[in-house]
């Protein structure tokens, strides 16, 4: 169960201490804190809500990272039987990311969500990689060195800023809490003022053995920079997290070239 | 009476907490609002606007049933204080923060002893204060800081991790302790009738210290080991910390110092690893800070009378205690952490935070009320001062340190600290097996005995290869069998390279991915590892320009720092080393990097001069410049004349080196942008091994006459100037 690290990462980059969160939400840090390392059972969907709203990201978002979608689907099913059959239909299907993406289309175009604001799609991945920025099948011994070559990567991208800079960035952030989220993924990210929002990726050849939420070795490493602080930079942390929910380490895990990792991305993420 | 202090609460908690929903919009801490809602309560506004119904809401003979509520809440306040007090911020501090903080209490406190003693005693004082107490408590009372205000704001902003938070928060505690010290100090001379008993009061005071300290740390300690290896508090536990809490402030009531000192000493020796004090701030905290806090700020409320202030002169004075109040806690701190190198604006940030002055301020000018020290015309000016200092905070930090500024620093913080573990770091490039062998005997020597150096090798596969070594691996699903075959394929290039690393002794670090663009990802990772020195490993057969690819020469182009190229023929050892020596900067780097072969393992170095026939060398003055004193003996210096250094560097490279050490150059046939063609002779027919050396452009050629044993990287400018460009 991953959802504690991306809830602790998260808090961390939205610059609020465990007691400060958990004021806001109303429990004990203990409690939070206990979550957070997933030595609790994971928020209900009340709290994470909460908390999401805390944070200031859509807590759908937030629900998909836990994989805790079914049981309201499944409590929707319950209400609702009928709906069983739609479901049966798509997936008799086989409705690709894409296919679903067009069908949530018209979903919302034909039955729009009364909350408005708060549930708009996570930024996706995809557009802030870029062939250049995706390296394949690195093998290495040690996390630092997966870091240095991510950093060297997404350093072109960014003007006037320099890879060991970018590197110590990395390395500073997840000083202050890990940025692993579990299913073979992490994500360090670093702020850097001004600059657009760029990504670079990472698929590891041998997979590390690193001290993460849950026990699975790294395969995977998505470095994030951005520019400006708040909603957007959380949203597609939150996303990459979900993505990591979903098996994206697996997946990209046999690509053998960044257009194919890109490729695999862009079906992945469809549906946001 | 008890329906009557159950309406007070009502009142008080309601109106606080309205109050605050109002603060927290402005993005105020809720301090201000419960100290607002305490004055709106009293004389000030509600006995203003409708006398009756203060009257009938707090009238006078339930004001001790309200004291003894604020009393009690305020013990159990400085209780929470003295909790989340923790020790490791007052030790081990570095020099920035035991400066502020000295010098955040010592100007304040002068500049509120001074205007005490010169002007507010005769004007707002009685005769009847002793103006030793009068003149010390204004001193104290400009010299608070308020610890818990201060932390919510840092964590608010989320600046608790960041360098300015850090120092904030450790003078914070200092300033603290050190304030809470001195008011006891002066409460001790208030209170006692002749100067024999106020040293009693302090003797007993510090006595009772030491005790705490010496006697009740240790046994808290494990008692806290113990509570927190269990599942929880139990509430005997809490019963017991409560019991011995009371007896503390007790007996320091009794001492003649205040009740409130005892329960903060009693919270700050409770140990705060472990759970206890997390465990008990949460089970104390909501009591306290939602309910009996704001009964403490409506008694304060109900004797600040702003009434009192009716003369502009009143008012005068009022605005002048704060502007006094913020320039000795602003100015202090400001300029303290200015002068210890910080910027100004962070330097700034630190003055604002540390004029926060809130409650603790309030807790501080009841006590003076209540002891008599200062009038209440004195007491409602300083309220209005502790209210505004703390009201201006967050908008004056918002102001002064934007976010943008605190990201900044954040991340110009990252490459200093990056700067510092400096080793000499080599990045071995392998495209091929063969090549290994000769550049672990060459890193070797660089590293010398001490192995003072880090080494990475880096193998870039090309996008064709890892196909293959997928379809080797498919057959696994979870991919831990293609992983390991794709190592396989990486580490049969690396193999040659690790064998002869392990029998020399190495340490290397491996690092291999896919790569369309080699000298790209080259240079890249050179510079995420701020490598000193990029060393590409070449094989004998291959330097036709086809094999080659243009690799070599867009490496050299694009990296920023010294790159080498090994021309390997057989390296075994590197004992006799050869420079060729006109004196470009490539030369120079050549050189620099023989005097590192020369100093990690002692290796023999000839430096070949080479002069036209018609000029005068000055060969000997640069190689001293590059060899201190104490080792230019050991360097050979040969100079010849000749037409062409080309011919003449191979002459002698023929005289038995393991190693030629060459900057590039067309003096010696290795134009850069020829690279490869034909006309490099001297790779081409000189018998041994070779190491082919270029200065990256734009970093500064190594530095006249530097030097002197510290430097020992080869080309330590050129490490400077990546650092520089960042």
């Amino acid at each position: 169960m991953h959802l504690g690290a991306t809830l602790r990462l998260l808090r961390v980059d939205a610059g609020l201490s465990l007691r400060d969160l958990a004021r806001r939400i109303g429990v004990s840090s203990a409690y939070l804190s206990r979550v957070e390392h997933g030595v609790d059972a994971p928020p209900t969907q009340a709290r994470l809500t909460a908390i999401a709203r805390e944070l200031d990201v859509p807590p759908a978002l937030l629900m998909d990272v836990g994989n805790r979608v079914s049981p309201y689907v499944a409590g929707y099913l319950e209400d609702v039987p009928a709906a069983g059959t739609l479901l049966l239909d798509i997936a008799r299907r086989k409705l690709t990311g894409a296919q679903l993406a067009r069908v949530r289309a018209f979903l919302d175009a034909e039955f729009p969500l009364r909350e408005g604001r708060g549930d708009e799609p996570a930024p996706a991945l995809g557009p802030l990689l870029c062939a250049e920025r995706v390296v394949v099948q690195l093998s290495c011994e040690d996390y630092e060195d997966a870091l240095d070559v991510a950093a060297g990567r997404l350093a072109s991208a960014l003007p006037g800023l320099d890879a060991a800079a970018l590197a110590s960035g990395l390395r500073q952030r997840e000083g202050e809490a890990p940025s692993q989220v579990g299913n073979g993924v992490t994500v360090p990210h670093a702020f850097v003022p001004g600059a657009s929002p760029a990504a670079a990726l990472v698929t590891l050849a041998r997979p590390l053995d690193a001290d993460t939420p849950d026990g699975q070795p790294l395969r995977l490493v998505v470095a994030l920079v951005d520019g400006h602080p708040g909603r957007a930079r959380l949203m597609r942390l939150a996303h990459v997290a979900r993505l990591a929910g979903r098996g994206l380490a697996d997946r990209l895990h046999g690509a053998d070239g960044p257009g194919r990792v890109l490729e695999l991305l862009e079906d992945l993420e469809a549906l946001r | 009476m008890l329906a009557q202090l159950l309406v007070q609460l009502i009142v008080i908690i309601g109106v606080s907490r309205l109050i605050g929903r109002g603060a927290r919009w402005l993005g105020q801490p809720l301090v201000i609002a419960e100290v607002v809602a305490g004055i709106a309560l009293g004389p000030s506004l509600l006995g203003w606007l409708w006398p009756d119904a203060l009257r009938w809401l707090f009238p006078p003979d339930s004001m001790p049933f309200l004291k003894m509520l604020a009393e009690v809440g305020l013990v159990l306040f400085m209780f929470l204080i003295g909790l989340e007090l923790d020790p490791k911020l007052l030790k081990g501090r570095g020099h920035t923060s035991v400066v502020i903080s000295h010098s955040s209490i010592i100007v304040p406190f002068g500049l509120g002893a001074v205007a005490g003693a010169l002007w507010l005693y005769r004007t707002l004082s009685d005769p009847s204060v002793p103006f030793s107490s009068f003149v010390l408590f204004m001193g104290v009372s400009m010299s608070i800081t308020a610890f818990p205000v201060l932390a919510r704001i840092l964590s608010e902003r989320g600046l608790m991790q960041s360098k300015i938070g850090a120092i904030a928060i450790a003078c914070a505690a200092v300033d603290d302790v050190t304030a809470w010290c001195l008011l006891a100090f002066v409460v001790s001379l208030v209170r006692a009738s002749s100067l024999a008993q106020a040293g009693m009061t302090t003797l007993f005071a510090v006595l009772y210290i030491g005790f705490m300290l010496l006697l009740v740390r240790p046994f808290l300690a494990r008692l806290g080991a113990r509570v927190a290896s269990r599942e929880g508090l139990t509430q005997n536990v809490v019963a017991g910390t409560l019991l011995l809490l009371l007896a503390s402030a007790w007996t320091t009531e009794r001492i003649g110092i205040h009740a409130l000192f005892g329960a903060f000493l009693f919270g700050a020796v409770i140990p705060k690893e472990g759970g206890l004090a997390a465990a008990l701030i949460e089970k104390l905290e909501d009591v306290t800070v939602v309910m009996l806090l704001p009964v403490f700020f409506a008694f304060s409320g109900l004797r600040t009378q702003v009434g009192l202030l009716d003369s502009a002169q009143a008012w005068l004075t009022c605005g002048a205690i704060i502007l006094l109040a913020c320039l000795g806690k602003f100015g202090g701190s400001a300029v303290a952490a200015r002068v210890t190198g910080l910027r100004w604006r962070e330097a700034g940030a630190i003055g604002v935070l540390m004029n926060t002055r809130g409650l603790m301020e309030l807790i501080v000018l009841n006590l003076g009320l209540d002891l008599g020290v200062i009038s209440p015309t004195l007491f409602t000016m300083m309220v209005i001062m502790a209210l505004v200092t703390t009201f201006i905070t967050s908008p004056l930090l918002r102001w002064m340190y934007p976010p943008e500024e605190q990201a900044r620093d954040q991340l110009a913080q990252a490459p200093d600290a990056a700067l510092v573990p400096s080793a000499y770091t080599v990045l071995l490039c392998v495209s091929h097996g063969q090549a290994g062998p000769g550049m672990a005997v060459l890193s070797r020597a660089l590293s010398g005995e001490r192995n003072d150096a880090s080494l990475y090798a880096l193998h870039l596969l090309s996008p064709e290869r890892p196909l293959r070594v997928r379809a080797e691996g498919a057959l696994d699903a979870n991919g831990a069998e293609g992983a390991a075959g794709a190592a396989g394929t990486a580490g049969s290039a690396l193999t040659p390279l690790l064998g002869r690393a392990e029998k020399l002794g190495l340490s290397v670090r491996t690092l291999s991915f896919v790569s369309s663009e080699p000298a790209r990802d080259i240079c890249r990772t050179a510079q995420a590892k701020r490598a000193d020195l990029v060393l590409l490993g070449w094989h004998k057969p291959l330097f036709s320009q086809t094999v080659l690819g243009g690799t070599v020469h867009e490496v050299m182009q694009e990296a920023s720092s010294t790159v080498a190229v090994l021309v390997d023929r057989g390296l075994s050892q590197v004992r006799r080393v050869l420079v060729p020596f006109v004196g470009s900067r490539h030369d120079r780097a050549a050189l620099g990097l023989a005097r590192r072969l020369f100093k990690q393992s002692g290796a023999e170095v000839t430096v070949l001069h080479v002069t036209s026939p018609e000029g005068a060398g000055t060969g000997r003055a640069q190689v001293d410049e590059l060899f201190p004193l104490d080792e230019g003996a050991a360097v050979k210096l040969k100079v010849v004349r000749h037409a062409s250094p080309e011919e003449a560097a191979l002459e002698e490279a023929r005289a038995g080196y393991d190693l030629v050490v060459v900057g590039v150059g067309a003096e010696w046939g290795l134009e850069d942008k020829l690279f490869g063609v034909q006309r490099e002779r001297i790779v081409r027919d000189a018998p041994g091994s070779l190491l082919l050396v270029r200065h990256p452009e734009g970093a500064p050629a190594l530095a006249q006459g530097q030097g002197q044993g510290q430097q020992q990287g080869a080309t330590p400018d050129a490490a400077h100037a990546v650092g520089a460009r960042t």
